[in-house]
């Protein structure tokens, strides 16, 4: 029987269970990024699961403030945009929230706003 | 987008949930806007890995390990994860250790 209490707190919100986001796709991300990686360790996607959680929701709180500042209720593709761009180190982002439909044509943000 | 694309990507259902989590119970999300979600942590994993594996090659070692993530994330800028994620992964350790010991525990009763 699974004791709740030591790895219950592992995952986030004190929820025991599953990570909540499944390892062996984080493995196989892993192994695409370059043809160096050739072995990764049990560890490393339990790592991720937990940093890729900690930027999905940092990422998404930025988007928001976006949409707020613009007085929408809804969390479009443009705010996840705009947030890349106000965040420097977010830049390795910059051509994936860009495409030729809609080049960085997008309302001003203040940076100041955004910076934690 | 194809069955492939989605193959590669972190699945759009758990970024979609931990999107929901954080935001106002009220707010909104568009599918584009998960679908870009999607793309961008996908992409950070990989941005994250090639850091961490220029290291571990430099260094003539083969696996890319926990450490060697954390290291990467506090050099591309994400520190303030790093600190969490060390935590993290020393609980992870602790758990795995207890259930190591349980198992061991439990190979050598004789259960009726």
């Amino acid at each position: 029987m699974r004791q709740a209490g030591i790895y219950s707190g592992v995952v986030s919100g004190g929820r025991s269970g599953p990570h909540l986001l499944p390892l062996a796709r984080i493995k196989k991300i892993m192994k695409k990024s370059g043809d160096d990686v050739k072995m990764v360790s049990g560890e490393a996607p339990i790592v991720f699961s937990k940093a890729c959680e900690l930027f999905i929701e940092e990422l998404t709180q930025r988007s928001w403030t976006v949409a707020m500042q613009r007085k929408k209720k809804t969390l479009h593709k443009e705010d996840v945009a705009s947030a890349v761009l106000a965040t420097d180190i977010l830049d390795f982002l910059v051509n994936l929230v860009s495409d030729s439909n809609n080049p960085l044509d997008l309302a001003p943000v203040e940076r100041e706003t955004l910076v934690s | 987008m194809d069955d492939d694309q989605q193959e590669s990507m972190l699945p759009i259902a758990n970024v979609g949930r931990i999107m929901k989590q954080i935001l106002p119970q009220t707010a909104k999300i568009s599918k584009e806007a998960k679908q870009t979600m999607q793309e961008c942590s996908t992409e950070f994993i990989s941005f994250v890995t090639a850091e961490a594996s220029d290291k571990c090659h430099k260094e003539n070692r083969k696996t890319v390990n926990g450490d060697d993530i954390c290291w990467a994330l506090s050099t591309l800028g994400f520190d303030n994860y790093a600190e969490a994620i060390v935590r993290y992964l020393y609980k992870y350790r602790e758990a795995e250790r207890h259930k190591a010991n349980q198992n061991k525990a439990n190979s050598s009763q004789d259960k009726p």
